[in-house]
């Protein structure tokens, strides 16, 4: 295509053409101005960073910036359950990238590397096949913008609602309509940039119509070209052109220098502070609680400098995608928590007192009732469950922060007094139940055989009961269940009698960390002397401390949860069931064990190979709806007039026409799922039931000559 | 100015247990040991006062008891307390309330605090007895079931709130120093988180016995003693179900056979 009349390489983008010395002068210095607004702008937002406890979390470096650039350059985490958000910010991210960088090059050759070394690449063939891609990827800018634009006004999605949960609107920091504005001129501004960058490519075409380096080319930037065309046919002639690219290309130019000297000053800021936060992200997060240092004068975070650096770079790196908003269980319910505000309460208080030259005199508190304060109970209704930090797409870690909050609030004895019998029970007789040691083995007494004692016998599995499977009356019939099923199997199985205490996954999360330390370290100890080959939990709790948190304190484990024990008997023929359960049911995966520790697959083969139609809930797998047992609420009355986390997702499984049974596998779970089918009026609908549960009624209901609890499953047959 | 709070660590019962060989007590493997409930707000109130006057008060925990006390001893500590004294001698197993305090009155003399707190009672024995016999034996004012208090550092009298059968409500005055056996809800207790607790290790606690006091095994002995401990038989309760006109009948024949018919 590139004709012959003329040298091809004289074929190049015209810049400064026809510009006075005055203008050239001016822009440079409108530059200049962009940059050291920028560069001071991101040097106070490190210091802000700096200002934190360091964390060393960019290290090792490479290791992380790789997956860093994977991360962002997938688009992975940007389109988790929100595609067509994902695929239009890609659209953006790499439009607006291109277009930054082809400007950057011509940039770099005119100004520094054309004078310095005499080298130009920025004509020819180069500079057409970039003309053309850069045209393409404006197009998608501008349309993804619009998709966003259109998102925002018309989706009327609950997760881009700035109203705040833990405010009520007579409060100061009620108001987040700053937030809007700041997304809507966000959007206009790039909108602008982009629109105006191809109005003034097209009047380019128009004024150098008759100069055959530009007009025989106009091709390789289509849709300047149809602009052109419009514009000519609309009567622009070459002069109308050339004022028009003039006026324009100081509108487009100045709003360019403009963007780029508010960069760190506005929510632009996101696209570094969100590579940042991906980089330094820990993938435990959700799973395993930062160790704390017992022994320290203080511990967990009651003022702003106690967080890390990572952390207060956390703040910033929040989009407000509201995502994790609309993920919380506590959220959902109408408990006083949106993870999202959260993160923003603490963003605001960062910016208000790290931002000065100076730190402020005294202690920056972050707990109580003040603007951008957090309060204590914003922070006891959050259930750990995780959903937050697994979904964020920047990578921010509620999770740990918020128990790090309450690991301070323990200490300040800042909890609902009605929290203290069960944190003594812990501390006396380490379960939460207010019983004493010695009851806790007492559940065997309805075997009619014994278990064996594993802190006396080696053992090819050691069974770790845990509080609610050992003393909750309903969670008991499970565990009977389980040793009966064990027992068939010919499993060689112990438990630790009175000498198991809880795991103390709660007690950890709930902010007694010297308490989670020390019963971890006599159960480590415990364990420690006995003979066993691998462990087994029906709670995921347990599970998910002991697998996660205790190799920390020295415990390394090889454990399983009760569900993937069960997949393998059954797999390996040790269980033989006959696929006689027809019932209808749906599977909650509990937090601990599905979204914390990936184990969705077993229970649902278990079910498949009992003959159940399991129908999915909408919210399942990593997106399971937590059942609002964890963190510790377990112990914590809900409020009488807040809809429990469990009617919500008993509610969701009613959903599902002709139901059976909603299937749950944590003891945890079964205790709020059957107040939650009473809570919600559907106990005479469906029945709440645990995997083992069911396992064992298949397994009863194919002895022959046992048709007593094969009478239910025939009946629904 | 100093405030004394005495303490005790009590047993726990588990709803299961076997009697000692002796038959005098429970068997000790079916105790837990805790820092009896009343205590907690014994200490508390201390505190409260201590903070109330800006850190003025020294709060000193006492306890009768052997090592094992020692856990309910830095959990009062671990709250906010200065320092502990723990007195201990084999002679004071058989300890009456009455021995206690001879015991602690020794601890008063050798303190001397301006305010003696105690719990109302234990909740394993029940006798509210030992601020009683303090207050006697030092002879000063006491004061029993204190539900609330009004007393900061310097002040000559307390005045203090207890209430009385009937929803009565009596208002006294005290002449400190006096000894105050506190009641339950008369605060919220403090929660003493176990890093807490540990790091109370490094409190300073004076471990005494009965020489350092001035006392001897002859002096402490105890004048009551416990002859046996026993469960007695239970009644039997039966829940009646099914209409009317069954649980009437049965009703009726339970009352046939329990008047011997
Ligand atoms: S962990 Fe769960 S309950 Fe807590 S803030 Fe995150 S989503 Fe909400
Ligand atoms: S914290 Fe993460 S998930 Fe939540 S709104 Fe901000 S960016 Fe979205």
């Amino acid at each position: 295509m590139i004709g012959t009349e003329h040298d091809p390489q004289e074929v190049t983008r015209i810049l400064f053409r026809d510009f006075p010395l005055w203008m050239m002068v001016v822009f440079y210095m409108a530059a200049v101005c962009a940059l050291g607004s920028f560069a001071y702008g991101t040097y106070a937002q490190i210091r802000k960073y700096r200002r934190g406890v360091r964390s060393g979390a960019w290290s090792p470096f490479v290791e992380r910036f790789v997956g860093m650039v994977r991360d962002v350059l997938s688009h992975r985490t940007v389109k988790r359950r929100d595609t067509s958000a994902g695929i239009a910010h890609a659209w953006i991210f790499f439009g607006f990238g291109l277009l930054f960088i082809g400007t950057s090059v011509i940039t770099l050759e005119y100004d520094i590397l054309g004078p310095l070394t005499g080298l130009t690449f920025w004509h020819g063939r180069f500079y057409l096949v970039f003309s053309l891609i850069l045209d393409v990827a404006g197009v998608g800018l501008i349309g993804a913008l619009l998709y966003m634009m259109y998102r925002r006004k018309w989706l009327g999605l609950p997760k881009l609602d700035y109203a705040r949960p833990d405010r009520i609107p007579e409060d100061p920091d009620y108001d987040r309509s700053f937030y809007r504005r700041e997304d809507w001129a966000f959007l206009w501004i790039l909108i602008l940039i982009a629109v105006t960058g191809y109005i003034l490519e097209a009047s380019r075409l128009v004024w150098l119509q008759h100069d055959a380096t530009v007009w025989d080319y106009r091709w390789w930037s289509p849709f300047g070209a149809i602009i052109a065309h419009f514009l000519q046919a609309v009567g622009v002639g070459s002069e109308g052109g050339a004022e028009f690219r003039m006026g324009l290309w100081w509108f487009h130019g100045l709003l360019a220098f403009a963007f780029i000297g508010l960069i760190p000053y506005t929510k632009v800021k996101h696209i570094f502070t969100a590579m940042g936060s991906l980089m330094a992200r820990d993938p435990d997060a959700k799973c395993h609680l930062p160790m704390a240092d017992v022994d320290e004068e203080k511990i967990g975070f009651s003022e702003l400098t106690d967080f890390t650096d990572k952390y207060l770079l956390n703040f910033d790196a929040c989009t407000k995608c509201g995502r994790c908003h609309e993920a919380c269980p506590a959220n959902a319910a109408g408990y006083p928590l949106s993870p999202r505000d959260l993160v923003l309460s603490l963003r605001e208080l960062a910016d208000d007192k790290l931002s000065d030259v100076r730190l402020p005199e005294g202690p920056i508190e972050i707990c109580g009732d003040g603007v951008n304060q957090i309060r204590p109970e914003t922070l006891w209704s959050c259930r750990t469950c995780g959903a937050c930090t697994e979904i964020c797409p920047v990578g921010v870690e509620h999770l740990p922060m918020i128990v790090q909050m309450r690991r301070a609030l323990i200490e300040e004895g800042e909890f609902d007094p009605v929290l203290q019998p069960t944190l003594r029970s812990l501390q006396k007789s380490g379960n939460a139940l207010g019983e004493s040691r010695r009851k806790r083995p007492r559940w065997t007494r309805k075997l009619d055989f014994a278990i064996k004692d594993a802190r006396a016998e080696p053992v090819e599995m050691l069974w770790y009961v845990g509080d609610y499977a050992s003393f909750d009356p309903r969670s008991q019939k499970v565990t009977i269940a389980f040793a009966e099923i064990l027992h068939e199997a010919g499993v060689d199985f112990g438990i630790l009698n009175e000498d198991e205490q809880t795991a103390a996954n709660d007690v950890r999360r709930i902010g007694e960390e010297g308490l989670f330390q020390a019963i971890a370290e006599a159960n480590i100890e415990l364990l420690a002397e006995c003979d066993f080959k691998s462990i087994v939990t029906t709670d995921p709790h347990t599970f998910n401390t002991i697998k996660n948190e205790y190799p920390e304190l020295g415990g390394t484990y090889r454990i399983e949860h009760a569900s993937a024990v069960l997949e393998r008997l059954i797999r390996e023929g040790t269980i033989q069931i006959p696929k006689n359960l027809s019932y209808r049911v749906t599977y909650h995966d509990p937090c601990h064990l599905g979204r914390l520790n990936n184990g969705f697959e077993p229970p649902r083969h278990v079910l498949s190979e009992l003959g159940a139609d399991l129908v999915e809930m909408p919210r399942s797998k990593d997106n399971s709806f937590c059942c609002g047992a964890g963190g510790g609420r377990i112990w914590l009355p809900e409020p009488p007039e807040l809809q429990k986390p469990a009617e919500i997702r008993v509610q969701e499984a009613a959903e599902i026409g002709g139901l059976d049974v909603l299937v749950v596998n944590c003891p945890k779970c079964l205790n709020m799922m059957e107040d939650g089918v009473k809570g919600s009026g559907n106990e005479n609908n469906f029945r709440i039931m645990e995997l083992i549960e069911l396992v064992a009624e298949a397994m009863t209901a194919g002895k022959p000559g046992q048709d007593d609890g094969a009478q239910e499953a025939v009946e629904v047959a | 100015m100093k405030i004394l709070v005495a303490v005790k660590q009590v047993s726990v019962l588990d709803d299961e247990f076997e009697m000692r060989d002796d038959g005098r007590d429970v068997d000790e493997d079916f105790f837990e040991k805790d820092l009896n409930e009343f205590d907690h707000f014994a200490v508390e109130e201390a505190l409260l006062i201590k903070e109330a006057s800006g850190g003025e008060a020294e709060v000193v925990i006492v306890t009768v008891g052997d090592d094992d006390a020692d856990d309910a001893l830095r959990t009062a500590l671990a709250k906010g307390a200065e320092r502990g004294v723990r007195v201990w001698d084999d002679s004071l197993v058989d300890a009456d309330s009455v021995t206690i305090a001879k015991v602690l009155a020794k601890v008063v003399e050798r303190e001397d605090p301006d305010m003696v707190f105690t719990g109302a009672q234990s909740v394993d024995f029940g006798h509210a007895a030992t601020g009683m016999a303090l207050a006697g034996l030092l002879g000063w004012p006491h004061a029993a079931v204190v539900s609330k208090l009004d007393f900061k550092p310097g002040d000559e009298n307390a005045t203090i709130h207890r209430e009385l059968e009937g929803g009565l409500e009596e208002i006294m005055s005290v002449t400190c120093p006096a000894v105050l056996s506190i009641q339950l809800g008369i605060n919220q207790p403090r929660y003493a988180s176990l890093r807490g607790i540990r790091q109370a290790r490094q409190k300073p606690v004076d471990e005494l016995d009965l020489s350092d006091l001035g006392l001897s095994a002859e002096t402490v002995k105890a004048a009551s003693r416990v002859r046996r401990m026993y469960a007695p038989e239970r009644g039997q309760a039966e829940i009646i179900e099914g209409s009317v006109a069954e649980q009437a009948a049965r009703l009726a024949e339970i009352v046939k056979e329990l008047r011997g018919a």
